[in-house]
């Protein structure tokens, strides 16, 4: 008999040998030690492993030797089912599904304008199932047809691709339409820069025209709203007040001096001073437009008249004053009291939402939420009527309250020059996974520069209002809250 | 260096002779101006004393002399000026002189050669010697020679050199013994008068340095080692080791064996090692040796007898636990995850995605690794709950090195490392299997442990004919870095088979030639370097071109490290080789051979090789070698490498292109673990060069310059750099990983090969360094694709930069140290301070590269004058505890 030490995992454990058994017989004096099974086990002996059949003899024990055991009774390490599919591995295509950072737009020479329009355009999934549902191709003999479908085929490409797409087909049929865009410089050749407010314009209208069905499209019925103008003059405070009900596609932020957010500019737009004849007084007077909402769709275009025409040097000149815009944009003061009252439940259903919301990140950024908060049940919203003229009218917002989706900016110190870039927030849970790192944001955003995309904060949005050489809002989109 | 510092010391303002030519010089002025009242009648006494010593009598010589004395005594001598009595005795030199050669009175004439050999040393002329001339006749056996003070003593010890080799020149033995024997007396004289390094110089000018042990004394001797063995290096063979030898020689005579054996190291001599272990008077010592053997890996076993204790301290079994108890001190063992380095969120991206790629994946199996090392706990192995997971997410022989990087993490803890590492060694997967070989390597690397676990585990898979070459190799590179300066002889008996065997593929052999070169690195083995250079003859030309067959030649410069010029006939039979690693091979020779020496010729031949154009493709990797050798030739010495580096800005200017991309990382290696600004700077600049080779090298020579320091600077540069890189995948790679360098066990480690206050060149830390350097020559075959293991080999170079004390039952105790940045206090007067800028700590603490500590407290006597790694304490028996009150 022998005794020695076997050292397993920190640990020592006294073995009386018996020389005349083979290794096996003390690979089981082990197992009943550690529980780990004698064909899992590997013991060192003086720079040898003990073999089943060794005799214990052989190996030459003195008393207190050390030997070590080496093995661990758990589950051996087994590959995942599903082997991990690398970077490095795929193709173009498939890293740009698994990443979900959409393709950008390549610029055929100062067609940035266009790219940036698309790209913010595309934010508009109902636009994009429109267009899938248009019949017909590039050969109809209407040119404006040919370019929505024109457009169609671009925004296929681009959801298949991760590489920057060459828009050269619809910037053809664009130009056709539009001959303005296919402007020259006289000077330096080559084409010149457009305006991306005008080409949102007329993207809109031809789309207008091209999916209308019966007598709606989609662009009326989601892009576009109503308001009421009332035109009076205290001039004549007896003449009647002409009130005119009209369409609109998009709000006018007006920036002057006394602009410093959104909201002032927009409404500034919505009550103008107009010189008319008046009929009572016989004569020209100042009348005063007020224009209200009666009707707010659910996709809202705010354009800022960032430029203004200088004559001096004739040139439409940019008003570089930071104006700033909200992410979550209520326009409920703008619209007619008869609307207000409508929305009114889905607008406090909206604030419940984000109440709801600001509490579960309160929650998530205390470091130790006590247990009594823990317990607290979250509250069921409360139920909700929507109006019913409201829920029969598809593709309006009914709460009037809206989050950005969209922003089309420029840089630079006139329309006709400088470059544009399309800002598009991405939705939770589409597309790819999220930049992991812990920028303190609510969405993530894809900045189009062109063919280079990459993703950027609410805060890097926020940044975008102007007041610097920077690029500046031009044209926002903004997207009706969600009720649910 | 030394005649040289005694010629300056000669011609400074107190040179009697100097100071007379100005005199000279002034003599038309001097004239003219009105002597003092006092000095006119100094002039006439002395003219007296000379008038009676030209008188016939004896006797009133004897008392004109005694007058004579008297005055040249009594006169209040200035530093700056000549003493007045000998300038006024100019005009009567040689009236004196010729008096002494008239007289014949034996005391008398002894009594002027004395004064004359006190005149001469300004008024001989030039060459003559007077003063030794006269000192010879006055005698000198009777402490005479101090009579006239300090500086003739100096004088004379400068003439003495130059007589004894002049007399050399003439073959004159006898009067150079002569010499010699007023020499003896002249020594005594200095080292009494802490003249050391003028003692010093003087028997070495007169080739008899080993003599200053006989004069040495207890107060002396530690100034006089001190200034030996920081001269040594300065010297040429073989004078630099005998002074070596006689420093030791005398720190065994006063009974410092902890100071010896360092030296005994240096000398490379296993007998002398033995015989300071055998001098040790207590078992404690015996221990403080063995630590310093087991950080230096000397590995000498049949020393302890069979003290368990003792052997214990010799394998390091002790490091992993210490290590992480300064880790607890130090509240570093919560485990750190790849992103906590990378911090990326400081950094300028955006793009950023989960998606996993292997690149990605693979550099984060390293930074982890490095961070975590020797803590036995990560988040991506260990600490997941399903540790294998992360072997998956990388691909090919990234999962070899995920496999591996468990080796890392459970560094030097053998015990439970190896358990964590054994159930891949049931897998199917041949790749994960060799990571998990080369993991056992790893933690077994620098600890010996009793079963020998390395070799029982490895060992079958290098010879077995079934194992796939995969898991072979990484058998053998395991074995390698296991046992690497051990010199065991069933090792190589494992390995060498391999190498000779050209039917398996170059890389297994190539490796087992490094493997073989680590283990017995330094010994000169002629067996293994036969056996390399038979298989370098016997492979055809397209396997030696392959890209691992470097390391073959690495291999076999590694056998001659720090040997100097035992290679030559090597030399010759690699000239016989055609192919091109013969010419690299040679070249990594000479730079391993002199390693750490200095040598200026060796530098200036590798210099001459790095100025050549070449075209060929394979010579290029030769100048590539021979670049790194500048480095490595001059690290450890500060002007050489000093030099170096200011050598490197004008390879980078005008160098090949390969030469440009080798000069980051000679930088690295002469700078590793030491954030220099200049240097930081300077690769920083190379960070951004246009080659993306340069800018690689570049940034992982930043990882090993700042490895294990944390230095905040070099982490906000290697942010940029990934920043900048962002795109390039190559490149990001490497920053990722000299990012995890950097943070190299979480700022707790060293990986610069010098340790035991920079005078210890560790061989197999040399080693581990330069394997990684030679793989990071050709980044774009070896480390970019698929032989990134090789980062791996660094575990040998890494090593905790702590101090930790212990007491008497090494157990580990707190001991207050001061810490500052150490300053050269060799030849100083006095005893200077040998830190600044101090703070005090208590142990265990960290040093930073140029840092040392000593004692703060009298409580403790350090058994070592170095305070470095495992340091044993002795209560101090005079110590008296402190009042409060005082």
């Amino acid at each position: 008999m022998v005794k020695v030490q076997v050292k397993w995992q920190g640990k020592k454990y006294e073995v009386d040998v018996d020389a005349t058994q083979p290794g096996e017989v003390f690979k089981m004096q082990l197992y009943s030690l550690t529980g780990v099974e004698p064909d899992r086990q590997r013991v060192l002996v003086k720079g040898g492993q003990l073999k089943d059949d060794t005799s214990m003899t052989s190996l030459g024990l003195v008393d207190g030797q050390i030997l070590m055991m080496m093995g661990t009774a758990g589950e051996l390490p087994k590959a995942p089912v599903q082997p991990v599919k690398f970077m490095e591995d795929m193709t173009e295509n498939e890293m740009a599904q698994a990443l979900s950072i959409p393709a950008g737009l390549s610029n055929l020479g100062n067609t940035c304008y266009m790219n940036a329009t698309l790209q913010c355009l595309k934010a508009v999934p109902e636009l994009k199932q429109a267009l899938d549902s248009l019949a017909g191709g590039m050969g109809q003999s209407d040119p404006r047809k040919n370019l929505a479908a024109s457009m169609r085929q671009l925004y296929d490409q681009l959801s298949a691709s991760s590489d920057g797409v060459p828009p050269l087909v619809f910037l053809q049929f664009l130009r056709q339409v539009f001959p303005k865009f296919g402007a020259q410089d006289r000077q330096h050749g080559g084409y010149m820069q457009q305006d991306a407010e005008e080409c949102w314009n007329e993207l809109l209208t031809t789309l207008d025209h091209a999916l209308k069905r019966e007598d709606t499209s989609v662009v009326e019925q989601y892009m576009s709203g109503t308001m009421v103008t009332t035109l009076s003059t205290e001039e004549a405070p007896d003449e009647a007040a002409t009130v005119r009900e009209q369409m609109f596609r998009k709000l006018d932020c007006i920036i002057d001096k006394s602009v410093n957010y959104v909201a002032q500019g927009i409404g500034k737009g919505l009550e103008q001073v107009i010189e008319k004849r008046s009929d009572a007084l016989g004569r020209n007077a100042d009348y005063k437009a007020v224009s209200r909402i009666a009707r707010l769709p659910e996709y809202l275009t705010v354009a800022f008249n960032r430029f203004s025409w200088k004559a001096s040097e004739s040139v439409e000149a940019k008003i570089v004053k930071s104006v700033k815009y909200p992410l979550d944009l209520d326009v409920t003061e703008f619209c007619t009291e008869e609307l207000q009252a409508r929305m009114r439940p889905a607008r406090q259903r909206v604030r419940d939402i984000d109440d709801g919301l600001a509490m579960e990140r309160k929650l998530k950024a205390g470091k130790r939420p006590s247990q009594q908060e823990e317990a607290e049940p979250v509250e069921p919203l409360a139920p909700f009527v929507l109006a019913d003229e409201l829920k029969a009218d598809v593709g309006c917002n009914p709460s009037g309250v809206y989050e950005l989706v969209g922003v089309v900016t420029h840089i630079g110190r006139s329309a006709n020059s400088g470059h544009y870039m399309g800002w598009v927030r991405k939705e939770k849970g589409v597309g790819g996974p999220e930049p992991k790192s812990g920028a303190d944001t609510r969405n993530w955003w894809y900045k189009f520069d062109d063919d280079e995309v990459s993703m950027v904060t609410d805060e890097d949005i926020l940044k975008l209002c102007g007041g610097g050489d920077w690029h500046t809002a031009y044209v926002t989109l903004y997207r009706a809250k969600q009720l649910n | 260096m030394v005649q040289k510092k005694s010629s300056v010391d000669s011609e400074d303002v107190l040179n009697p002779r100097t100071a007379t030519e100005k005199i000279t010089k002034n003599k038309a002025k001097d004239e003219k101006d009105e002597l003092s009242e006092e000095d006119q009648q100094l002039v006439s006494e002395l003219e007296m004393i000379v008038e009676r010593l030209k008188e016939s009598s004896v006797d009133i010589h004897r008392s004109a002399m005694e007058n004579l004395n008297n005055v040249i005594r009594s006169t209040t001598s200035s530093m700056t000026s000549v003493p007045k009595p000998l300038k006024y005795l100019k005009g009567h030199y040689a009236t004196l002189a010729e008096l002494h050669g008239a007289w014949s009175d034996e005391g008398n004439k002894k009594a002027l050669a004395s004064i004359l050999s006190l005149l001469g040393m300004a008024y001989d002329k030039e060459g003559k010697r007077d003063c030794l001339r006269y000192r010879l006749l006055a005698g000198y056996d009777d402490g005479q020679i101090s009579e006239w003070g300090h500086e003739y003593v100096r004088h004379l010890a400068m003439e003495i050199g130059e007589e004894f080799a002049a007399k050399i020149e003439e073959d004159d033995e006898e009067s150079a013994e002569m010499l010699l024997e007023i020499a003896k007396e002249v020594v005594p004289f200095f080292l009494k008068h802490n003249a050391d390094a003028d003692a010093v110089d003087l028997l070495e000018e007169l080739g008899h340095h080993e003599l200053i042990a006989d004069y040495v004394t207890k107060e002396t001797f530690e100034r006089v080692c001190l200034y030996m063995i920081s001269c040594s290096p300065l010297l040429a063979p073989p004078v630099d080791l005998g002074f070596l030898e006689t420093a030791r020689k005398i720190y065994g005579k006063f009974g410092k064996p902890a100071q010896c054996l360092p030296l005994s190291i240096r000398l490379g001599q296993p007998e002398l090692i033995e015989e300071d272990w055998e001098s040790c008077s207590t078992r404690v010592e015996k221990a403080q040796l063995a630590f310093i053997m087991a950080r230096q890996q000397v590995y000498m076993p049949q020393l302890t007898e069979g003290d368990d204790e003792l052997l214990a301290c010799m394998n390091n079994t002790g490091l992993s636990k210490n290590y992480r108890d300064l880790a607890r001190e130090l509240e570093l063992l919560d485990p750190k995850a790849p992103e906590d380095i990378y911090k990326s969120h400081l950094e300028n991206t955006s793009s950023d995605v989960t998606l996993d790629s292997a690149r990605h994946n693979l550099a984060s199996t390293f930074v982890n690794a490095f961070v975590n090392a020797g803590y036995g706990t990560d988040k991506l192995m260990t600490g997941a709950v399903d540790g294998n997971e992360w072997i998956y997410k990388n691909k090919d022989m990234g999962m070899l090195s995920a496999a591996a990087s468990l080796g890392m993490v459970n560094l030097w803890d053998v015990e439970l490392g190896l358990n964590d590492i054994d159930k891949y060694l049931y897998t199917d997967d041949s790749t994960i299997k060799a990571g998990a070989l080369l993991a056992i390597g790893m933690i077994t690397s620098g600890v010996h442990d009793e079963t020998d676990s390395a070799k029982a585990l490895l060992s079958d898979y290098t010879t077995d004919e079934s194992s796939p070459a995969i898991v072979k190799l990484a058998a053998i590179s395991g074995l390698g870095l296991a046992y690497a300066g051990t010199n065991r002889q069933d090792i190589l008996d494992m390995l060498v088979p391999l190498i000779s065997d050209t039917d398996i593929t170059i890389d297994l052999s190539s490796m087992a030639a490094l493997s073989a070169g680590l283990v017995c690195i330094g010994s000169g083995n002629s067996d293994v370097s036969t056996v390399i250079l038979q298989s370098m003859m016997e492979r055809v030309d397209s396997e030696l071109s392959h890209k691992l067959a470097r390391f073959m030649a690495l291999g076999l410069g590694l056998l001659y490290v720090g040997t100097q010029d035992k290679y030559d006939t090597i030399l010759e039979t690699l000239k016989a080789i055609t192919h091109p690693i013969g010419k690299q091979a040679s070249i990594l020779m000479q730079v391993c051979a002199y390693a750490g020496t200095g040598n200026v010729l060796e530098v200036q031949k590798m210099l001459h090789m790095c100025a050549e154009h070449v075209s060929d493709k394979e010579d290029q990797l030769s100048q590539a070698f021979a670049v790194l050798g500048v480095g490595v030739i001059s690290m450890g010495e500060s002007v050489g490498s000093a030099m170096s580096l200011r050598t490197f800005e004008h390879l980078m200017h005008y160098g090949e292109a390969y030469v440009r991309r080798t000069v980051p990382l000679a930088m690295g290696l002469v700078c590793a673990s030491n954030p220099v600004v200049g240097v930081v700077d300077t690769l920083s600049k190379f960070s951004h060069d246009n080659d993306k080779g340069v800018a690689s090298s570049a940034i992982f020579a930043m990882g090993m310059v700042g490895a294990g320091t944390n230095n905040a600077r070099l982490a906000q540069l290697l942010r940029q750099l990934a920043t900048y890189y962002q795109k390039d995948a190559d490149v990001l790679f490497v920053v990722r990983i000299a990012q995890g360098l950097l943070h190299m066990g979480k700022g707790t480690m060293s990986i610069n090969p010098y340790h035991h206050d920079r005078t210890l060149l560790s061989h197999t830390g040399l080693a581990g360094l330069l394997v990684p350097v030679v793989a990071m020559i050709s980044a774009e075959k070896l480390i970019l694709t698929s032989s990134h293991f090789l980062l791996y080999y660094l575990v040998r170079a890494m090593y905790p930069r702590f101090l930790i004390t212990l007491d008497e039952n090494l157990e580990s105790v707190s001991a207050s140290v001061r810490v500052g940045q150490a300053v050269d206090a060799v030849g100083q007067v006095g005893r200077p301070k040998t830190i600044t800028g101090f703070q005090t700590h208590e142990t265990p603490v960290l040093l930073g590269h140029s840092e040392r500590a000593e004692m703060a407290t009298e409580k403790y006597l350090a058994l070592t004058s170095v305070l470095e790694g495992f340091v044993i304490l002795k209560k101090n028996p005079d110590y008296v505890e402190e009042k409060e009150e005082d």
